[in-house]
């Protein structure tokens, strides 16, 4: 009985805590407000401070974590509704696509040989570029753990968007595609929320290539997965 | 107060519709899981579901305001669904205190590399393909200024036909009425 109680806190804390905090960045637009950096952490920090089992935590916001699954589904709308931009350039766009998988792939890869971290993050580290629904999906084939990838893929976002701009200077890159498809291959849905910022076509580029990054994710995680192991 | 009246049924009625279309789409994104497990399928149903559904509207088989406003909501709340796992980290927090410092600068590494990488690769390329694309345009472009003059030539090279050859084919169809 008490067990329900605390999952049903737990999930009107996450929603008041989603809510608030996209009202709160509504009216104040700092970097270190924007909800994908203030809500989960306010969450984390209320649900450790109670001493929360993440089991109860789980018993209710479970059913917040499956719409993951329709929520993939409905990125077939942008993609039918860009249709013509990817007719446009269909060459810059996948291979776009193919290098952002492959370089987050690799960098990842590379990182973890370079240190020794454990094998638990190490494995859930390989899909940290691609959204979470995908990533979530794709990381079983690399032995990964879906809530640490859940993770990951969150820290990935936050400094994708942080470091965006001061790299794009330095780099010298100024095309809105070139922007667009980097930020949508290596930061994913944060990334396209810093594209829309900068500008329109960059936020719709980068939501296509984060969904065809994603979905090209999905579909070669088990090739790659018997590649490097 | 009556515009207040309207305006809130109106809300009303735009609530109802996302979630009876969010509800739909729960119902498919169900039904093509249980359809993945089903065939031992490799590709998981959110994806076989995004590309039925991709089809059905490329075909025109269902309309797009349909759907527009579900996946309007479902990907603008994208983070929402997506807290409950990262809060789960808390079974980690051991691992997590060891290795959080090292984990963060090796991925600021790495996601600069990525970002730079793909940036300036797809800065080249678009260079190119645009490239390309103006002059596809610019012989289309040509190609339909090509039929027109031809089109024109046709046209002017015509024999003439005087009102007075008509005239008589409109008496005669006059008389057939």
């Amino acid at each position: 009985m008490s067990h329900s109680i605390v999952g049903l806190f737990c999930l009107v804390l996450t929603l008041i805590g989603y809510f608030a905090s996209k009202a709160l960045y509504k009216r104040q637009r700092k970097v270190w407000l924007a909800p994908i950096i203030i809500a989960p952490m306010a969450i984390l920090i209320t649900v450790v401070s109670l001493k929360i089992d993440v089991s109860d935590y789980f018993s209710y916001t479970h059913y917040l974590a499956a719409m993951l699954a329709p929520a993939t589904i409905a990125f077939a709308l942008p993609i039918y509704r860009e249709r013509e931009l990817i007719k446009q350039y269909p060459l810059t766009l996948s291979l776009g696509v193919i290098c952002g998988l492959l370089l987050g792939l690799g960098s990842s890869w590379l990182l973890v040989k370079l240190t020794n971290l454990p094998p638990e993050l190490s494995h859930s580290l390989m899909v940290r570029s691609v959204s979470t629904p995908f990533a979530i999906e794709a990381t079983g084939s690399f032995g990964g753990i879906p809530e640490l990838t859940a993770m990951l893929v969150l820290l990935t976002g936050v400094i994708g968007m942080l470091i965006c701009e001061p790299l794009f200077k330095v780099a010298n890159i100024k095309s809105a595609i070139a922007k667009g498809v980097a930020l949508g291959a290596s930061a994913h849905g944060a990334g396209a929320a810093k594209a829309s910022e900068i500008g329109r076509q960059e936020g719709v580029i980068a939501s296509l290539t984060m969904i065809f990054t994603g979905i090209a994710m999905v579909l070669t995680a088990p090739l790659f997965a018997a590649l490097l192991h | 107060m009556a515009t207040f009246a309207k305006i809130n049924r109106k809300n009303i009625k735009h609530c109802l519709l996302v979630a009876l279309q969010v509800t739909g789409f729960c119902g498919f994104a169900w039904l093509c899981q249980t359809l993945a497990i089903y065939i031992n399928s490799p590709i998981p149903g959110s994806v076989i579901g995004l590309t039925i559904l991709l089809l059905l509207l490329s075909l025109k088989l269902i309309p797009e305001r349909s759907v527009s406003l579900a996946s309007k909501w479902l990907i603008g709340e994208l983070l929402l669904f997506f807290i409950p796992p990262v809060v789960a980290v808390i079974k980690y927090q051991a691992l997590l205190e060891h290795f959080g410092a090292v984990l963060i600068g090796a991925m600021l590494a790495a996601s600069t590399c990525v970002l730079v990488g793909t940036a300036f690769t797809v800065d080249k390329l678009f260079k190119f393909e645009h490239k390309m694309h103006l002059k596809r345009q610019a012989a289309k472009t040509v190609q339909h200024v090509d039929q027109t003059m031809a089109v024109a030539e046709k046209v002017l090279t015509l024999p003439k036909t005087s009102p007075t050859d008509l005239a008589p084919k409109a008496t005669e169809e006059r008389q057939a009425a």
